[in-house]
């Protein structure tokens, strides 16, 4: 087996064995069924919310609206809290040196612990929008979605939509997902790892509503969290996404090699 | 000629203003046991963190089996195992967990050697109890088992009896000598000279970041100023009269704390209370202040920056 291979394993295993990550999983899991019925349950819909309007008549509209509010700081906790802790334990822990000591080079650990930490979060992501769909078109139903032009769109259709648009998220959420690696490893403390990126977040959605800083929206990690809303209107548009998928990016590939170079030059002392 | 199993020549690192270790030179011979000795602060727990690349000298070259961090990697650490500080494990998984986990950095060879380092270490029956639960010298032992896993040529210990009880020492000490004499080559630290007296062959004392002493055991003992002790009786101005008068080797001082530190060789320090004992002065307490080789330490540690001077012993 190869030392990343290896690596991969070992952080595969040490993640299994934690409570918070099987909660976290079972929260994605049960939670969206918990606030489809909720909603559901509420004699006025939230109207002044995108898809709101038909959110208790219409499954789709539903998992849109629940999509536009995980999006604000859902997402983000969700996989800040096994990224911004992956690096940040092995401080608390002190286990820098028990792994640092075997033949294992800071390249092959950063590597492995990046892969668990993306693939968490994207398998987070799968399973909160798998279970916010099935409970959405469950509770609520199965009626042809009306876009965001006022359109019809068929059952079918709708479902691919909005499957993709809980898609076009992962990209952001990894971008988030890199952050919180960013702050586990320049912080070495878990708390600051998984806080900092929703709070974070929450500032640049907060920078992204303001007037007259349209240059500046398309470089927040947060505005690809909105692109899908093209994905909706007739004609559809899918510059939001290409933007998306370029902000998101470039977020991932700053943050991580800002970690990866704060890691490599860091003196092992208390750790 | 034999390639040496740790070779650090010239090496100094700096945190800040603070010189934690100042161009330390040492050598050890393959199956050697080597104790570094020192206090708090000494420079200890960097020289060994240097040895194992958890951070980098700002000068000097650190060998081991002849490979360097520039030319090998991670692949110096090929057949050197140990443990910086406390060994550290994730609290959450279980000793064996623990093991299979890095049993699995290791690569293949030392998956199958988790149950037996067990053994060697006595943790077997408290394999499948979670780490977070097992006590300091678990840990320290849990710690010995995961450097056997990988079937080191080298095992570099940093203070492995530290935090224990006298049990727990007893046992860690009893465990190091024996993998010492099945070959291993052993560096190890500590702040207890008796430790070292105990297992070592050959020492090196760290004052400050220098070294104050480098070579064997035996070379350390020769040093060892006389004992002192501490004298109580029931006549003291009498005692030290009889020490002046027919003991001038034996050195009788008043001690502070009350009583007397007769200081001198052994066979003299005899001689002098048995003619205590013959002039009918009741003798009430005579205990060793410290033993010969503390005192050395103390001396060769202690010294104020101003008294500086080249190390001592025999340079290799």
């Amino acid at each position: 087996m190869t030392g990343l291979a290896a690596a991969l394993r070992w952080e595969t295993r040490k993640l299994r064995a934690q409570l918070r990550t099987k909660a976290l999983l079972l929260g994605a899991l049960i939670a969206p069924v918990a606030v489809v019925l909720v909603v559901q349950s509420q004699p006025r819909p939230p109207k002044d919310t995108l898809f709101g309007r038909f959110a208790t008549e219409n499954g789709y509209a539903m998992t849109l609206l629940v999509l536009g509010f995980a999006a604000q700081w859902v997402l983000p906790l969700l996989t800040a809290i096994v990224a911004g802790d992956i690096f940040a334990s092995e401080d608390q822990h002190g286990t820098w040196k028990t792994v640092l000591t075997r033949s294992t080079s800071r390249t092959t650990l950063f590597t492995a612990k990046v892969a668990v930490a993306v693939v968490f979060g994207l398998l987070a992501l799968v399973v909160l929008a798998a279970s916010t769909i099935a409970a959405s078109v469950l509770v609520v139903g199965h009626e042809p979605l009306i876009g965001l032009s006022g359109q019809a769109i068929g059952a079918r259709a709708a479902l691919e939509l909005v499957s993709a648009s809980w898609a076009s998220t992962a990209l952001p959420m990894v971008g988030f997902t890199c952050l919180a690696i960013l702050f586990s490893v320049w912080s070495r403390n878990a708390a600051v790892g998984i806080a900092a990126p929703v709070v974070l977040g929450l500032v640049m959605q907060l920078v992204g509503a303001l007037g007259g800083i349209e240059t500046l929206r398309p470089f927040l990690l947060t505005t690809p969290f909105e692109s899908w809303h093209g994905l909706l209107a007739a004609p559809r548009f899918t510059g939001p996404l290409l933007d998306g998928v370029v902000t998101s990016t470039g977020w991932s590939v700053v943050c991580l090699l800002a970690a990866y170079v704060i890691l490599r030059r860091r003196d092992i002392t208390g750790g | 000629m034999t390639e040496l199993a740790v070779d650090v020549v010239g090496v100094t690192k700096r945190y800040g203003d603070l010189v934690a270790v100042d161009h330390l030179s040492l050598q050890v011979a393959p199956g050697e046991v080597y104790g570094v000795l020192g206090p708090n602060g000494a420079g200890k727990t960097t020289l060994l963190r240097m040895l194992f690349g958890l951070i980098r000298p700002d000068s000097g070259t650190v060998r081991v089996f002849g490979r360097t961090w520039a030319d090998a990697g991670v692949h110096l650490l090929d057949g050197v195992a140990g443990f910086v500080e406390s060994p550290r494990f994730y609290p959450y998984l279980t000793g064996l967990q623990n093991l299979e986990g890095l049993a699995l950095l290791d690569g293949s060879r030392s998956r199958g050697r988790v149950a037996e380092v067990l053994e060697v270490v006595d943790l077997a029956d408290r394999r499948h109890d979670k780490v977070g639960g097992y006590s300091y010298g678990m840990r320290q032992r849990l710690g010995v088992a995961a450097s056997l896993l990988r079937e080191p040529r080298l095992l570099v210990l940093d203070e492995p009896a530290n935090g224990l009880d006298p049990g727990g020492i007893r046992d860690m000490r009893a465990l190091v000598k024996r993998l010492a004499a099945s070959g291993l080559t052993v560096l190890l630290s500590s702040h207890h000279m008796d430790e070292v007296e105990e297992i070592c062959d050959n020492v090196t004392i760290m004052r400050r970041g220098t070294v104050a002493f480098h070579g064997s055991i035996s070379d350390l003992r020769a040093m060892a100023p006389d004992p002192g002790h501490v004298l109580r009786t029931g006549d003291d101005v009498e005692a030290v009269a009889i020490a002046i008068g027919r003991h001038p080797d034996v050195d009788v001082q008043p001690d502070p704390d009350g009583g007397l530190v007769a200081t001198g060789q052994p066979v003299r320090l005899s001689a002098y209370v048995a003619d205590l004992v013959r002039a009918d002065i009741p003798l009430l307490e005579l205990t060793p202040t410290q033993t010969p080789l503390e005192a050395l330490f103390f001396m060769l540690t202690e010294a104020e920056v101003h008294e500086e001077h080249e190390p001592v012993g025999a340079a290799r």
